[in-house]
């Protein structure tokens, strides 16, 4: 499938090194390897880039569903539900609704093997690693040319290529940590992180939810951003973050007794009179709770 | 200037109080903020109580009834945000941080988002009664339809005040038909009382059953109930088509457990729809 040209060479799909297939007129999947650049503080895989993952499969699945509109994502939401057992995680897509001004999909995140095999645990398939749901509003075709060619036949397999990643995922991305306590994260808006619209991509929105709520929860608990793990995201997604910085700020709900915590985080774009572009809830609990329940 | 509730039941039925409509159960108060914007509001309030017969093993209100309490008042905000439109809800995200609560809880909704086919409110929650802490949080999306032949009018800035308490409360599985059983599917009737304005399901009703069905379906699972059973906390719930029919049919799959909580899909079926799939979320069920 080919995206007129998007991403481009430099990316960060591309250093995520994401493979995907469509496998049928209504599903996908994409694949990436799970390394130590893209893991929490447990190990596994930092619910920020399974965001990515599942945006990907998701818009793949949307393109080819909706062709010739186009779409935006509307919500998205992932929950990290077992443990990453690698070496890769695939987020495995499908339709659940098509209707007239949105698309709904979910998705199943499981450990897979480089050839895709789902990795077994005592001659079971491994419990998922995460579960994702995701709306896309239906942008109506107004050009005549499509900016997306369809491939003629499935399953059509494509990737991202690049040169991999050389540090962890969010200083790849370049995320700043300005005000922990508070939330406070920003990111400057660059083509390395761009959507097809020329705008801060859905996955890396994802990260920076990620970051600037488990920044506000670690302090919450006495600590810093690493000392939790980020479970869940439930994003809205309300404008495009096209001048930046992106920046960010966290409100921390009342800790539960089971010592998982909340917090609501917004994100804005700095450059453009500060515009609330989307609105997310972070949950995150301790990482000392997880760490052993991954490979 | 007449005043039709959007919320309020096709056929009101008050001569039992045990069948009060939905949006009447949780005894939710709301009241609109004046706005120098003609016709947009500045945002809603709500205020509601935490009954005993409410309340879940976590000690505060059942998370199904502040989803309920949540979808009343973000889709209220909504359809006001869109005059003469109206809308219908498509997806609630939500956390619950702490499911002990004094009460009454304290509602803040701000519209966010208004777009020519989609609103999207963020609905702030706390606990008045303890010092106003801050228990939850959510995202309602709705998309905007035309009401038809349905009459909306409102005195502006709407309020409408807190229901009278219950002289013979029902727990909410009763008052929501939730018939009684265990294991990974759950099963709601489709009394007329559970009917929105548009004459299907009403929202509050889903996150009611979704509660109930990933609960049980928890607890067939070793090892994931504490002391005082389980308990719902956050959810994930898209509203895909409407539940027009009945009965309504929750099938759960437990996706995980870690640290605690238990992560169960729950897919909703209207069997009598062809067991269309109408809804489809998470919730995470923690061991109380």
């Amino acid at each position: 499938m080919a995206f007129g040209g998007y991403p481009p060479p430099e990316h960060l799909l591309g250093d995520l090194g994401m493979e995907a297939e469509l496998t049928t007129a209504e599903t996908a999947w994409v694949r990436t390897r799970a390394t130590p650049f893209v893991a929490a503080a447990d190990g596994a895989v930092r619910a920020g880039v399974l965001a990515t993952l599942v945006d990907i499969v998701g818009g793949a699945i949307a393109a080819r569903v909706l062709h010739p509109d186009w779409m935006a994502t509307a919500d998205l939401t992932v929950q990290r539900v077992g443990p990453v057992l690698g070496p890769f995680v695939e987020a495995r897509g499908s339709v659940l609704r098509r209707g007239r001004t949105t698309l709904v999909i979910e998705a199943l995140v499981v450990a897979v093997h480089e050839d895709g095999r789902t990795v077994e645990v005592d001659g079971r398939p491994a419990d998922p690693v995460a579960w994702a749901s995701m709306t896309f509003a239906v942008l109506p075709a107004r050009d005549p040319a499509p900016k997306v060619t369809m491939p003629a036949g499935l399953p059509s397999r494509w990737a991202f290529s690049g040169g991999g990643l050389q540090v962890p995922i969010h200083d790849t991305v370049g995320i700043e940590v300005v005000d922990g306590a508070a939330g406070h994260v920003s990111v400057p808006v660059r083509p390395y992180l761009h959507n097809s619209f020329g705008a801060v991509q859905g996955g890396v929105i994802g990260m920076l939810v990620e970051a600037a709520g488990a920044e506000a929860l670690g302090a919450a608990y006495g600590g810093v951003g690493s000392d939790v793990v980020v479970t869940d995201l439930q994003i809205a997604y309300l404008a495009l973050g096209r001048i930046g910085p992106v920046v960010s700020s966290a409100r921390v709900l009342e800790p539960g007794a089971d010592g998982r915590g909340s917090a609501v985080v917004e994100l804005r774009d700095a450059g453009a009179d500060d515009r609330l572009m989307t609105v997310a809830n972070v949950v995150a609990v301790p990482a000392a709770t997880l760490v052993g329940t991954t490979a | 200037m007449s005043t039709v509730r959007p919320d309020a039941p096709a056929e009101p039925d008050v001569d039992n109080e045990r069948r009060r409509h939905v949006s009447d159960y949780f005894r939710l108060e709301r009241w609109e903020l004046p706005s120098d914007d003609a016709g947009q509001p500045a945002g809603v309030r709500g205020r509601a109580p935490v009954d005993d017969h409410t309340r879940g093993p976590g000690g505060g209100l059942r998370t199904g009834g502040l989803l309920t309490n949540l979808d009343s008042l973000g889709g209220f905000t909504s359809g006001l945000a869109v005059l003469p439109q109206w809308i219908v809800t498509t997806s609630l995200l939500a956390t619950v941080s702490e499911l002990r609560h004094v009460g009454p809880l304290g509602f803040r909704v701000d519209v966010v988002r208004r777009g020519r086919s989609s609103v999207v409110t963020a609905i702030d929650v706390v606990d008045e009664g303890a010092g106003a802490r801050h228990v939850a949080a959510a995202t309602l999306t709705c998309a905007v339809l035309d009401p038809g032949s349905m009459a909306l009018a409102f005195e502006r800035p709407v309020v409408v005040p807190m229901p009278p308490p219950q002289s013979d409360p029902v727990g909410p599985e009763a008052f929501f038909s939730i018939e009684p059983g265990a294991g990974p599917v759950t099963r709601l009737l489709l009394d007329d009382r559970l009917r929105n304005p548009w004459g299907i399901l009403h929202g509050g009703a889903v996150a009611m059953l979704a509660d109930e069905a990933a609960c049980r379906a928890a607890c067939a699972v070793p090892g994931t109930t504490g002391p005082n059973g389980v308990a719902a906390a956050d959810a994930v719930l898209h509203y895909l088509r409407p539940v027009k029919v009945g009965p309504v049919e929750a099938r759960c799959t437990v996706l995980g457990t870690a640290a605690g909580r238990t992560v169960v899909r729950v897919a909703i079926h209207d069997v009598g729809s062809d067991d269309r799939m109408t809804n489809l979320g998470t919730m995470t069920v923690l061991a109380v």
